[in-house]
């Protein structure tokens, strides 16, 4: 692997941190979210990097948007749990969601 | 090159934006423009479906979405998020750059090259003749997202009656 992919990955990296801070320290379940979606960027700016390095762009672009496919039900289906959520605990605070604490 | 590392630190910089701006409009916003910014870098990867995908479903769709949400919770009041939280995020930005720099370069000529065979044929050949499974694998996926949104919508009515 050549320098070229390693730089692409530094950013991918740096993307990942970025995602994994926002989970780590947000209270908002929207930035909560956003945060995942800073990693999934991440992970298909890496993946997409290692297929140009390595001359398998197409396989590595299929992947690419089967990601996103995945990503954009995911993103619907999670926006819908937290209008619900918000419906019903009123906040879209994350501490407010402690029913199911032992 | 040059341009490439300017799209990709725009890109980490609205990222880190789209985190820490505290009107959730604003974040939507930069996470569009963070999109914009990768598929651009996908185009100059010579990869431009992954690009015209991330550009126009991840930075029009998503977003659009976003916006919807925020619009229907805006009633509820904002989240203040803790001060030490934004504060705190520079330092830790800047050790982890330094550690994730100091990784990549130890790694510098450590990785081998795995082998790969070149590759022949157009997209389409590999994403409906290799990907058959994963196409199946989406469309199952396709279908959960559709019915996980009607039964939690559906849910709501049921409590209004």
């Amino acid at each position: 692997m050549n320098s070229t992919w390693l730089l692409y990955m530094f950013f991918a990296v740096g993307l990942i941190g970025i995602g994994i801070y926002a989970l780590l320290t947000m209270k908002n379940l929207i930035k909560l979210f956003i945060g995942i979606e800073v990693i999934g960027k991440g992970v298909s700016l890496a993946l997409l990097a290692t297929g140009f390095a390595k001359g398998n762009i197409l396989l590595a672009q299929s992947l690419v948007v089967t990601f996103i496919v995945v990503e954009v039900c995911m993103v619907a289906t999670a926006l819908a749990l937290i209008i619900n959520i918000t419906k019903h605990t009123k906040s879209l605070d994350v501490r407010k969601l402690t029913k199911l604490r032992g | 090159m040059v341009l490439n590392i300017a799209l990709l630190t725009g890109l980490v910089l609205f990222s880190a934006l789209a985190v820490l701006a505290r009107d959730l409009i604003k974040s939507a916003i930069s996470l569009a423009v963070s999109s914009l910014l990768l598929g651009i870098v996908f185009f100059r990867m010579n990869a431009p479906f992954a690009g015209v995908f991330e550009i126009s479903v991840v930075a029009g769709l998503i977003t659009v979405l976003f916006i919807l949400t925020i619009a229907l919770t805006k009633s509820e009041g904002e989240v203040g998020e803790s001060k030490a939280a934004l504060w705190a995020f520079p330092i830790f930005f800047v050790v982890f750059i330094v550690i994730d720099a100091l990784v990549m370069k130890g790694l510098m000529n450590k990785v081998p090259a795995l082998p790969g065979a070149a590759e022949s044929g157009a997209f389409g050949d590999v994403l409906w003749k290799q990907r058959t499974f994963d196409l199946i694998g989406q469309l199952a996926v396709i279908l959960a997202g559709v019915f996980a949104v009607l039964a939690l919508f559906r849910k709501r009515d049921n409590d209004n009656e």
